[in-house]
C-alpha cells in the first residue's frame, strides 16, 4: 500500500446498505478534499448472499480501489470468511459479534445494538459509518452531520445509534489512521452517471433503453433527469424496440442515444446496420460485462471489443471510442455525439461494469464538452443521399415541402430503391468516403491518450483497465510508457505506428486476447505478451503492478 | 393529387390489392389537408414485403424501415416529435409476424399514430408462404401439406391490447377506405385499419367481393367491440372500436417537445454545473 492511500471495506448480505455505506464513507473521504475510488462487487440477487463495497482514498489522484483494506467492517460471517487475507499489515478488522464470536479482530455486537430501534439490520450501515468515523479521528458532531444529510429517513434513530458504536469502538481505537486533509472537496460521480451528463452536454434529446446491468443506470438517472433538462426517456419492450425507435427519432433531428450490455447489442445490430444504411447518427452505449450469453451479470470483461468493431451486417462506418476514467467519460460522451452527427453514421461508447458502475472523485471541466450539429440543407430540390465529395449529405428534418426518405433498401440520392448497378456502386462509394474524411478529422483530436515513461516497454491497455494500469504503476514505482487507444475504430494507426518495433505488452480483461490480436492486426505492433484477468474482477493495483514488473 | 406520386417504377402486380390501398391515401391526403392536417406534417413509415413498396410511390417524407420493426420508427419519430402525423404501413407477416411485439406495444402505449394493415394473409413478395393471418389449410412452398396454425383475429387482438380506434376495410371499397383512413389519422392515439388486400397471384378478388358486409351498426363499448370482433366473419368490414385514452407522449412529458424546445447548450451546462457541485 503507498503511504498515503487509505482503503476502507465494508462486506454483508445485499438489502443491508453495504453499498450505501461505502458512498456515505466516499462521501465524507471527499468532504475532507481527498480524492476517492469507489468499487461495488454484487450479486445477481436482491436479498442475501455478499456484497462489498471498496473504498480507496488519497490526497492525490487515485485511479483504483485496493483490495488490500486499512479497515474493513463485516455484517456478517460470509463477509468474514470472504475477507479473511483483505486486511492491509496494521489494517483493522471489525465483525459482528452477534454473529459469530470466534473471528479476528474487534468484535461489535451491531445486530443486538440494532435491534432497539425499528429499521434493527437496516442500521448496519450506519454502524460502519461510526466505526470509520472514529477509526479516523472524526469528531462525534462531524459524524453527525454526515450521517444527517446521508441518512435522512430517521435521523434520531441513526444518530443514536452511530454514537453508540463510536463510543465502544473509540476507547480502543481511537484516530488509529490520522488522514491528511486536502485543500478542495470534490463531487463524486459514477461512470454512468458521467455518461449521461456528457451525454446531455453533447446535445442529448432522447434516449431508449430495455434495462440491462451495467447499463442500467443510465436509464435510471435520465429518467429521473428527464424533467430537468426536457428529455424523453423511454423503457421500451426490447432492445430491438429501442434502437428502431431511436432511427426514428434521429430522423426528426433529435439527438437519441441508447444504453445496453453484450446480449442487449446482439439485438440492435439488425437495426445498427438499418443506421448504417439509412446514415443515421446514433450513439449506441456498449458497458460490457462477462459473456458469453448471460455471462455473470454485475462483473466486468472486456470481451465485446471485436462484436463492437464488426457488429451489423453490410459494409459501413462504425466509429467506436471507449473512455477510461469517469471524467473522460464525460468529454468522449460529447464528442462521440458530436462525431455521429457529423459523419451521419452509427457509433459505439464502449466501456464495461467497472467504468459504469464504479465513483470517482471528478474535476470536469462543463466547457470542454462539444456540441452535436449536422451539416443542414439548404433551399429547395432536397436529397436525402445527396453525393458529396467527402460523402456527407446535408440534412432536413421533417415537418418541411421538402420530401426527405430514408431508406433500408440501397437507393438512389433521393431516396427511392434501387436495384441499378451503378447506383448500387456509387451508394457504397458514397459512404465508404465518410472514412476518409472521418481519420482526417480524428487527426486533429486526441485519439490515443499516452503517458510518456523510461522503461523501454510501452504498456497498452483501454477502458477502466487503463485505471487499473496507472494505479499499479505509481503503486509499483515503474516506469513504462503507457499507451491508452481512446479510439478503436477508425484505429489510430496514425499515432500507433511510431510503437511498431518496440517492445509492447498488453493489460486487457479478455481470456482471449481481443485487444492484443487488434493491436497486431490492424496497427501491426509487435506484442510481447498479453496480462489477462478473465474472472469477472477488476485488476487489483498491487496484483497487476508485480505482473507488469514480470514482464517489462 | 399528381405530386402525392414519385418517379419509382410501380413493380405490384397488375390487378393488386395494394393499388386500390395507394388510392385511398392519395384521396385521404387532400381532405386531411382541407382539415387542417398539413402534409408536410405527415410522416409514413412502411416495413418489408409488398405492402412497402407503398413508401417508394407515395411522395411523402418518412423511413422505409427494417421488416417488422418500422412500428417502432414510426414510435421513436412521433415521441421526439409530436406535431408530426405518422402514417405506417405495414403487411400482416411485417406487423404480426416479425414484428407482433413492436405492434401490440404501440397499441398498449396508445401511440398517436396511424397502423395501416396490408392483410393478403401471404408472404407474397417472398413467394407465397403462410403468414400469421392465414386460414388453416393454407398450402405454400413451407407447409406444402397446409398450414396447421390458427390465424390470428386481428381486430379483436388489437381492441384487446389498448388499440383507440379500430376498423376493418376492403382495397375494393376505396371510399369506405379513404374516409376511415381521414378518421383514423384524425384520431389522437393508436388507430388501427386492417385492410383487406387481395395478392392477386395468390387469391381472387371474388373471394372477397362475394363475403363483403358491412357492420350494421359501431358497437360502443369495449366488451362490445370485443364479442363483435370475435363474432362476425373475417370479411365484415366498418369500425368497431373507438375510445378516448391519453396519448403515449402526453403521459410521458405533457406538453413537451423534445426535439423543437430542445434546451441550449448554455442552459445545459448550467444545469450540469448545478449537478456536479459538491
Amino acid at each position: 500500500m503507498t503511504k498515503n492511500v487509505f482503503t476502507f471495506l465494508v462486506g454483508g448480505k445485499a438489502g443491508e446498505g453495504v453499498k450505501k455505506a461505502g458512498s456515505v464513507a466516499a462521501h465524507l473521504f471527499s468532504s475532507m478534499g481527498r480524492y476517492v475510488f469507489q468499487m461495488d462487487d454484487y450479486m445477481s440477487l436482491i436479498r442475501g448472499g455478499h456484497n462489498f463495497s471498496v473504498v480507496s482514498t488519497s490526497p492525490n489522484w487515485i485511479s483504483s480501489h485496493y483490495m488490500n483494506a486499512n479497515l474493513i467492517v463485516n455484517f456478517d460471517k460470509r463477509s468474514c470468511e470472504t475477507h479473511m487475507n483483505d486486511t492491509a499489515k496494521d489494517g483493522l478488522t471489525f465483525f459482528n459479534s452477534d454473529e459469530q464470536d470466534d473471528a479476528e479482530g474487534i468484535g461489535i455486537p451491531l445486530t443486538s445494538e440494532s435491534e432497539k430501534y425499528p429499521m434493527k439490520n437496516l442500521m448496519y450501515g450506519v454502524g460502519a459509518v461510526a466505526i470509520l468515523a472514529s477509526t479516523i479521528g472524526f469528531k462525534k458532531e462531524e459524524m453527525n452531520q454526515v450521517i444527517k444529510r446521508q441518512y435522512p429517513r430517521g435521523i434520531d434513530d441513526n444518530i443514536s445509534f452511530a454514537n453508540m458504536i463510536y463510543d465502544m469502538v473509540n476507547s480502543e481505537c481511537e484516530n488509529k489512521f490520522p488522514l491528511e486533509r486536502g485543500y478542495k472537496e470534490r463531487r463524486i460521480i459514477s461512470g454512468n452517471e458521467s455518461i449521461c451528463l456528457g451525454a446531455v452536454a453533447g446535445g442529448l434529446d432522447v434516449y431508449y433503453a430495455y434495462p440491462m446491468t451495467p447499463a442500467s443506470t443510465i436509464l435510471h438517472f435520465l429518467a429521473k433527469q428527464a424533467e430537468n433538462f426536457g428529455l424523453a426517456v423511454v423503457h421500451a419492450e426490447s432492445e430491438i424496440a429501442v434502437i428502431n425507435m431511436a432511427i426514428g427519432s434521429a430522423f426528426t433531428g433529435a439527438k437519441a442515444m441508447v444504453g445496453t450490455s453484450g446480449g442487449g447489442f446482439a439485438l440492435m445490430t439488425e437495426g445498427f446496420s438499418l443506421a448504417g444504411i439509412t446514415e443515421t447518427p446514433i450513439l449506441i452505449v456498449l458497458s460490457q460485462r462477462p459473456g458469453p450469453a448471460t455471462g455473470v451479470p454485475t462483473y466486468t470483461e472486456q470481451a465485446d471489443l471485436s462484436f463492437a468493431l464488426s457488429a451489423g451486417h453490410g459494409d459501413f462506418l462504425r466509429i467506436v471510442a471507449s473512455p477510461a476514467t469517469v471524467e473522460e467519460a464525460y468529454y468522449l460522451t460529447s464528442e462521440m455525439l458530436e462525431l455521429v452527427w457529423k459523419f451521419q453514421t452509427p457509433g459505439i461508447l464502449l466501456t464495461d461494469k467497472h467504468l459504469s458502475e464504479s465513483s470517482m472523485t471528478v474535476d470536469i471541466d462543463i466547457e470542454r464538452a462539444k456540441w452535436a450539429e449536422p451539416k443542414m440543407h439548404e433551399g429547395s430540390d432536397y436529397k436525402r443521399y445527396l453525393g458529396t465529395e467527402d460523402g456527407i449529405s446535408p440534412m432536413l428534418f421533417p415537418p418541411s415541402k421538402e420530401i426527405i426518405k430514408w431508406n433500408s433498401y440501397e437507393h438512389d440520392e433521393f431516396g427511392i430503391t434501387t436495384e441499378n448497378a451503378d447506383m448500387i456502386t456509387f451508394m457504397h462509394d458514397k459512404r465508404d468516403k465518410k472514412l476518409n474524411a472521418l481519420i482526417e478529422d480524428l487527426k486533429e483530436r486526441e485519439t490515443v491518450n499516452i503517458i510518456w515513461g523510461e522503461n523501454p516497454t510501452n504498456v497498452f491497455a483501454y477502458g477502466s483497465t487503463y485505471m487499473s494500469v496507472i494505479e499499479a504503476i505509481n503503486f509499483g514505482k515503474i516506469n513504462p510508457t503507457i499507451i491508452q487507444p481512446i479510439y478503436l475504430n477508425p484505429l489510430p494507426i496514425w499515432e500507433l505506428k511510431q510503437f511498431k518495433n518496440q517492445e509492447n505488452i498488453v493489460v486487457e480483461q479478455s481470456s482471449t486476447g481481443q485487444l492484443t490480436s487488434l493491436l497486431r492486426e490492424k496497427a501491426g505492433l509487435n506484442i510481447k505478451s498479453t496480462i489477462k484477468r478473465y474472472d469477472g474482477r477488476p485488476f487489483d493495483p498491487i496484483e497487476l503492478s508485480s505482473k507488469i514488473k514480470e514482464v517489462l | 393529387m399528381e405530386d402525392l406520386k414519385t418517379y419509382a417504377e410501380n413493380t405490384w402486380c397488375p390487378g393488386c390489392g395494394n393499388f386500390g390501398i395507394f388510392t385511398a391515401i392519395k384521396n385521404a391526403i387532400p381532405l386531411l389537408e382541407e382539415k387542417g392536417i398539413k402534409k408536410e406534417k405527415m410522416v409514413i413509415t412502411a416495413g418489408i414485403g409488398c405492402h412497402a413498396k407503398i413508401f417508394d410511390y407515395l411522395n411523402l417524407s418518412g423511413i422505409y424501415g427494417l421488416h417488422g420493426r418500422n412500428s417502432s420508427n414510426s414510435e421513436g419519430i412521433k415521441i421526439a416529435n409530436p406535431d408530426l402525423k405518422i402514417i405506417n404501413f405495414s403487411g400482416d407477416g411485417n406487423g404480426l409476424g416479425e414484428g407482433l411485439a413492436h405492434t401490440i406495444f404501440a397499441a398498449k402505449r396508445n401511440q398517436d399514430m396511424t397502423f395501416v394493415l396490408h392483410n393478403n394473409s401471404v408472404y407474397a413478395l417472398t413467394t407465397g408462404q403462410f403468414s400469421p393471418l392465414s386460414e388453416i389449410g393454407w398450402k405454400g412452398p413451407s407447409t406444402p401439406k397446409g398450414s396447421f396454425e390458427i390465424p390470428f383475429n386481428a381486430i379483436s387482438l388489437l381492441i384487446e391490447v389498448g388499440a383507440t380506434f379500430v376498423a376493418r376495410c376492403y382495397a375494393g371499397e376505396i371510399n369506405h377506405l379513404t374516409q376511415t383512413l381521414v378518421k383514423a389519422i384524425e384520431h389522437e392515439g393508436f388507430s388501427f385499419i386492417e385492410v383487406l388486400q387481395p395478392a392477386i397471384s395468390y387469391r381472387k378478388w371474388t373471394e372477397y367481393s362475394k363475403n363483403i358486409e358491412f357492420l350494421d351498426k359501431e358497437p360502443t363499448t369495449k366488451e362490445e367491440a370485443l364479442t363483435v370482433a370475435r363474432n362476425k366473419h373475417k370479411f365484415t368490414l366498418g369500425i368497431f372500436y373507438q375510445g378516448i385514452r391519453e396519448a403515449y407522449h402526453k403521459s410521458l412529458y405533457g406538453d413537451l417537445n423534445p426535439v423543437n424546445s430542445s434546451l441550449s447548450r448554455e442552459k445545459r451546462l448550467q444545469k450540469i454545473g448545478e449537478i456536479l457541485k459538491p
